[in-house]
């Protein structure tokens, strides 16, 4: 096990090299030139040569290259350009609000859409499963924008059940107050795709001959599906669910900004428009990184789940 | 003896209270010595919750021009002068000077004194001490601007004005140190309470530019003590503290207990509105607020649900709402009823195209360029604009300097209208061909393809199909090339572009302020249509050698007309501001260039 994961980790450093190029060579060539926007109404050609001398864009790329892997080696990626603040504190700062919804919103809904996978496919072909699977098309047809709109006005304005936007500054109060409705439209927005998605990987298991086994040795119908087919089903939702974590980095940009949420979605949106490219680097790596690690940690869970992967 | 104990022990009380209220009033009589002009008039319970529709950057105005960060930090420090909370046109009065500066040598020289007395709130950088404003601190405040490691947006108003000052910049820019304490000959403190600046030469818009909201004094030990987190750490002498900052969140002031007394002093303009803020304000102690909540609400319906659900006591009404919420420019019943109120001005800006002068397709001096030019102009259908895209919330602009700032003429018209049919006619007359396809060629009969630089947003969606509807009418081939704005700010610096939408806000209510904007030698800083006329330079040089007069702003008409003629710009609108204002909030007035104006509100129980 610890050389399978030494192993993997370095087979990381080629794979992170390659993003940091990537990186770097793509924002350096289309990301727009950060000086003109920083240089204010009426800059003069000195003062935009300025600029990107104390921004160092106007070195030769190998030179930036070489900073920027630095700015890695050290976890530090220096000012953002456009608030001054440290990159590290833009990042942990906003994190946390991202957080506060995003962890919440993927445990309800894996173990949402677990339980109804696993209920519906129990009755495949029925009324409810048919049903069921129609809302989930109508659901997945909707723009999130609509489901924001729609709930914000109805259960926050015309309700007052939640809140209508903002943000407070204790754990509890963001969690219990202003997360609930955006935990709610996303688990809305979210459950319809992965609800499919797990029905067919329970399907594919419910018609195994281990669960006509299983059946004739007198288990019961609860006990067959949420130990035994959910353990075969396991593996894929495992995939589906670590390959969605390392977006939990980049926030929810449209429900952050309808609900006056400090998440990180909103900063790399404003880092975007002024091509703060600390940011952007940043969050890009730390993205990379996580989408590597992650997909380790999925590896590593499949034998957890079924002994029978072998890790090599 | 009982009595005579008594006696003696009322007498030893009555002296024992003597000592004491006499002890007292020593204390407050040093005390009034020791701080003369504070007094605190902030109600803590008195709280205006309001909400920004977008970002800040932080407080360090040093190191941003963004329009949000400067409401927080004139809140927080003061420039030498501010303007008038009522009168319009804006006027110029002192802030922390004691009175409007001496001025001498034909416009170069500027002497301000400072009141005195006047305090930085507490802070741990002043080490417990009391810490007065001083002529230094404005020094060292403009000296930030300059420093080339600060590469500030707002350089350009000091930059290669003040005497002496260019030698210190260029020695910083090349030791990469900049000598804060290098004596300059242009900037001087003779002493603690007197600011000298001396300029290269007249500036008549100067005074204009010490009332930047961005000019606020700073003080050096807080600088060098927050470093690099400056931008949240804003100090300064103003009526408000940052108490609480959650970047891209919330923001909280608290009034400052160290402000100056100051009295709610203004005179009406006449006007129904003006006469109801001087009785309700008159006389009051400023700041009377002594709370303000601020939250970043981007989104127009949150905003606007945040206003009705009572969240915010004051709220621009934006275009896509102002329909469901005002009619004819009145609010409707349902809203008039809870005693909302609505304040409107237009805002002293314009938005515009500019069309490359130095574009080999639509450039140059030649009659069939400025034909082509002046068709395309009207081509373009101003009222969809105001309409479609504007929702009403705006009125068409006619002059280039807008209304409420210096040199504007209401009586101006715009010599250039909408008009398909005159359009068509001037391009035949010059010899633009319609070919098989309908659209024209160049009158060497090249194709003739418009390039109309675009950003990716609904709001350049609706501008290019107005563009395209009007243009097809003339045969004229446009496409809509989309790129961000931080690469079409670097192309049309570079004079690449060859149409591209723009507005400017007034900096300052002065003409000069837009006029600047199509200066010839202002291409690649500013002037990104790379404007080239003989004749309107020779205007705006003439215009900037006289202080505000009739003269003056009979030169602007003429530019006004020259850019017209040459069909350098298409002038679009000036946007309508519109504020609603809950009833318990009192002294409102939008402020066309003022970004702060909380210390001269008040909140009633309700």
């Amino acid at each position: 096990m610890t050389v399978y994961i030494l192993r993997r980790l370095g087979q990381m450093i080629p794979t992170m090299l390659g993003v940091i190029l990537l990186i770097f060579f793509l924002f350096s060539w289309v990301g727009g030139d950060p000086a003109y926007i920083l240089a204010g109404k009426m800059p003069n050609p000195e003062q935009i040569a300025n600029i990107r001398a104390q921004l160092g864009i106007d070195q030769p790329y190998y030179v930036q290259l070489w900073i920027f892997i630095k700015q890695i080696l050290t976890f530090d990626f220096g000012m953002s350009w456009s608030t001054g603040e440290s990159v590290s504190h833009v990042i942990l700062t906003r994190l946390g609000p991202s957080l506060t919804i995003l962890i919440p919103l993927t445990i309800i809904q894996t173990f949402f859409a677990i339980g109804l996978s696993l209920m519906i496919a129990f009755v495949r072909g029925s009324l409810t499963d048919r049903m069921v699977m129609v809302a989930c098309t109508v659901g997945m047809s909707i723009s999130i924008l609509v489901y924001i709109i729609v709930f914000q006005y109805w259960f926050a304005y015309k309700l007052n059940i939640f809140p209508v936007q903002g943000w407070g500054e204790s754990l509890g109060e963001n969690l219990l107050h202003y997360s609930l409705l955006p935990i709610l439209i996303m688990l809305v927005v979210s459950i319809a795709p992965s609800l499919r998605l797990y029905r067919t990987f329970v399907l594919d298991e419910i018609n195994q001959d281990y669960v006509r086994t299983a059946r004739a040795k007198g288990l019961g119908e609860t006990r067959i599906l949420w130990v035994h087919v959910l353990r075969n089903a396991a593996i894929p939702i495992i995939t589906d669910v670590m390959s969605s974590l390392p977006a939990l980095l980049i926030g929810a940009f449209l429900i952050e900004r309808f609900f006056g949420i400090p998440g990180i979605g909103r900063e790399v949106i404003l880092a975007v428009e002024r091509s703060d490219f600390p940011v952007i680097k940043a969050i890009t790596v730390y993205v990379a990184a996580a989408t590597m690690l992650f997909n380790l940690l999925a590896d590593l869970m499949y034998q957890a789940v079924d002994p029978r992967v072998q890790l090599k | 003896m009982a009595g005579l104990t008594r006696s003696f022990n009322l007498d030893t009380m009555c002296f024992s209270q003597l000592k004491r209220s006499l002890i007292v009033s020593i204390a407050c009589v040093f005390s009034l010595m020791t701080l003369p002009n504070t007094v605190q008039a902030a109600d803590p319970s008195k709280v205006i919750h309001a909400a920004f529709p977008a970002a800040d950057d932080g407080f360090d105005m040093v190191r941003t021009a963004n329009y949000y960060s400067a409401v927080i930090a004139s809140s927080i420090q003061e420039p030498l002068l501010t303007y008038d909370y009522l009168a319009r046109p804006a006027k110029l009065v002192p802030e922390t000077a004691a009175a409007m500066p001496e001025v001498s040598d034909g416009g170069k020289t500027y002497v301000f004194h400072l009141q005195k007395s006047i305090y930085f709130a507490a802070d741990p950088a002043f080490k417990g001490k009391k810490r007065e404003l001083t002529a230094q601190d404005y020094a060292y405040t403009f000296k930030r601007f300059l420093d080339p490691k600060n590469h500030s947006p707002a350089a350009s108003f000091l930059s290669g004005k003040i005497l002496g000052m260019d030698e210190v910049v260029v020695n910083a820019s090349k030791t990469g140190h900049f000598d804060y304490d290098a004596p300059v000959s242009g900037l001087e403190t003779p002493d603690r309470y007197t600011l000298k600046i001396t300029l290269k030469a007249a500036d008549y818009n100067f005074l204009y530019v010490m009332a930047y909201s961005g000019f606020g004094a700073v003080a050096r030990e807080v600088v060098e003590m927050y470093g690099a987190q400056i931008a949240q750490h804003p100090v300064g002498t103003g009526p408000y503290m940052l108490q609480k900052y959650l970047p891209r969140s919330k923001i909280v002031l608290v009034a400052n207990p160290d402000f100056r007394s100051m009295t709610w002093d203004f005179k009406s303009t006449g006007d129904a509105w003006d006469n109801q803020l001087v009785h309700d304000m008159q006389g009051k102690k400023l700041p009377q607020v002594g709370r303000v909540e601020v939250d970043i609400i981007e989104e127009e319906q949150s905003r606007w649900l945040a206003f009705q659900g009572k969240q915010l006591d004051i709220a621009g009404l934006p275009p896509s709402i102002a329909p469901s919420a005002m009619s004819h420019g009145v609010l409707k019943p349902e809203f008039a009823k809870q005693g909302i109120q609505l304040f409107r001005s237009i805002e002293p800006e314009v938005t515009y195209t500019v069309l490359n002068y130095r574009d080999p397709v639509i450039g140059g001096h030649s009659l069939e360029k400025i034909a082509l030019r002046r068709a395309i102009i009207m081509s373009y259908n101003t009222s969809d604009d105001l309409n479609i895209l504007r929702m009403g919330q705006a009125v068409k602009a006619q002059m280039i300097i807008p209304a409420g700032v210096e040199g504007h003429d209401p009586s101006y018209r715009s010599s250039v209208r909408y008009d398909i049919g005159l359009a068509n006619q001037l391009l035949d007359h010059f010899g633009y061909k319609r070919g098989t396809d309908g659209y024209r060629t160049l009158p060497n009969g090249k194709p003739l393809v418009l390039k109309i630089t675009t950003e990716a947003d609904s709001k350049s969606q609706v501008i290019s199909e107005i563009w395209k509807h009007g243009l097809d009418a003339v045969g004229l081939h446009a496409e809509f090339p989309v790129s961000s704005f931080a690469d079409n700010l670097k192309a049309a610096t570079e004079c690449k572009l060859m149409l591209w939408g723009g507005a400017w806000i007034a900096d300052y209510p002065e003409g000069e302020n837009f006029m600047q904007l199509l200066y010839g030698p202002n291409s690649n800083q500013g002037n990104n249509g790379c404007y080239n006329s003989p004749a309107f330079d020779a205007l705006y040089v003439k215009a900037k050698s006289l202080p505000a007069s009739a003269e003056r702003n009979q030169l602007y008409v003429q530019m006004n007309r020259q850019v017209e003629a040459d069909g350098a710009w298409l002038l679009g609108v000036s946007r309508v501001n519109n504020s609603l204002i809950r009833p318990w909030v009192k002294g409102y007035k939008k402020h066309p260039i003022l970004a702060s104006t909380w210390m001269y509100l008040d909140v009633e129980k309700h």
